[in-house]
């Protein structure tokens, strides 16, 4: 990773698992802290995500000027968007970092659908991967590149697990049988369940426990 | 020139056409989407061929492809301004702001792409250089011109791959798109072969002066892609 550039974070999995609520509920923890984050939100086929966090946290919330919430449509490629041609992904964030110097972090928000999605390492210096509950226990089991090798995972919806027949146990072992040491969170997204956990292994180690550039300056 | 050279240049004609080739063209649809979305959702693939020639007669062919030529030429004079002069002035003949911004960040990445595997190019140094110090803004025929020139690539070879590219990039986004089927895609390429050719010999040595573009109907379709709230591609 070059210590030149901003950290750069990679959030994907399946449509509907709670990509776009995760990063509603992290970056208001991370600018409480005063970090300064962007985001680029690769829509399959619409920029309603874009849309919503620009409203939600640029707008709403004032966590960040609306420039830095950047929607990016894939050409119904999602997957080489952010792995085999990351060239406009790239382009974008890179605009971004010229244009706000004391970024501290970028989200990379990806709209795959399949748990084969990954992200290059040109694009993204760590990757967390994102399923729900709703798709059964058997979901890590099933294994996939995204939930063998990204650095985090997290399992949202858990509220609802009980409705839909998943047994949260078993989530976990299964979790740890296939991806070893390397770790898990569960979470709801709704409520904000566990977010601050992601939150905290965002700021360990993808930022290092740096402090935000706003305050090394002062 | 020798065996080998040849086969170099070969090679490189097909790392930077191959689709893998990291250019982001498979996000664009030129203004396509809009058109597959507007009254006239129903487009067969006739309608298709035709289109296509005349985004490349009336739009491609005389700006792009002329630019290409008159960047090249300049590569291999190692004469940046001239380069830089064609960059502001085919950027500013991009009237729709997503077609410009999607150009230049194809343009910027494929410079960076190739110069990662070929270091020491004079000329590819120097304009990369220029854009990221403001001068130039990397839009994507001049960028073209020049790693095709550092490839050692001839300059109407490098004019057919980017005429080409583009055309195939309009037929993979009307397969995604549902406007045809994969056999039906490549007849239609095949189909253009010709009307490839002919854009390129018509204008890849025409003087910076005389380019120009005229293609309305297709500058709405952009502007109507650029205002579509829900959409696959980037153009």
């Amino acid at each position: 990773m070059s210590l030149k550039r901003v950290p750069r974070l990679g959030i994907g999995g399946p449509v509907g698992s709670g990509k776009t609520m995760l990063i509603e509920q992290v970056v208001p923890i991370l600018s409480s802290r005063d970090y300064k984050v962007g985001i680029v939100s690769n829509d399959v086929v619409s920029r309603e995500d874009a849309e919503r966090m620009r409203l939600n946290l640029a707008r709403g919330k004032g966590l960040m000027p609306e420039d830095l919430v950047v929607g990016l449509a894939t050409g119904g490629c999602p997957h080489t968007a952010i792995r085999e041609d990351p060239s406009m992904n790239i382009s974008v964030v890179e605009e971004m970092e010229s244009l706000h110097g004391d970024l501290d972090l970028i989200l990379i928000e990806s709209g795959g659908d399949n748990i084969t999605t990954t992200f290059s390492p040109a694009l993204a210096d760590y990757f967390i991967y994102i399923i729900d509950v709703a798709g059964g226990d058997k979901y890590p089991r099933k294994r996939g590149l995204g939930i063998e090798s990204c650095d985090l995972l997290v399992i949202n919806k858990i509220d609802i697990a009980p409705y839909v027949g998943t047994d949260l146990s078993v989530m976990e072992r299964d979790a740890k049988v296939i991806r070893g040491k390397k770790p898990y969170v569960f979470v709801n997204c709704k409520n904000g369940q566990g977010t601050e956990k992601v939150a905290e292994h965002i700021i360990r180690d993808v930022l290092f426990e740096a402090p935000p550039k706003a305050v090394a300056k002062r | 020139m020798g065996i080998n050279r040849v086969s170099l240049h070969d090679l490189s004609m097909l790392q930077l056409s191959d689709s893998f080739f990291p250019t982001g063209m498979y996000a664009m649809s030129n203004g396509l989407e809009a058109l597959f979305y507007s009254n006239r959702k129903v487009m067969n693939p006739d309608g298709l061929c035709e289109l296509i020639k005349v985004y490349l007669e009336h739009q491609i062919g005389p700006s792009d492809c002329s630019a290409l030529g008159n960047c090249y030429e300049s590569a291999e004079q190692k004469d940046l301004r001239s380069i830089l002069e064609v960059d502001n002035t085919i950027s500013s003949m991009k009237l729709i702001e997503e077609l410009r911004n999607a150009s230049t960040r194809s343009g910027i990445q494929i410079l960076r792409c190739v110069n990662a595997f070929l270091p020491n190019n004079y000329i590819l140094n120097r304009y990369h250089q220029a854009i990221k110090s403001k001068r130039a803004s990397g839009v994507y025929p001049v960028a073209f011109a020049v790693v095709g020139n550092a490839c050692g690539i001839p300059k109407y070879k490098t004019g057919l791959m980017m005429i080409y590219g583009f055309s195939v990039s309009l037929v993979g986004s009307a397969l995604r798109l549902g406007i045809l089927q994969h056999i039906e895609g490549q007849k239609i390429i095949h189909k253009l072969k010709p009307t490839m050719l002919e854009t390129v010999m018509k204008n890849i040595d025409k003087p910076i002066s005389s380019m120009w573009q005229f293609a309305p109907g297709i500058d709405i379709l952009q502007i109507s892609h650029e205002r579509m709230s829900s959409k696959m591609f980037i153009t």
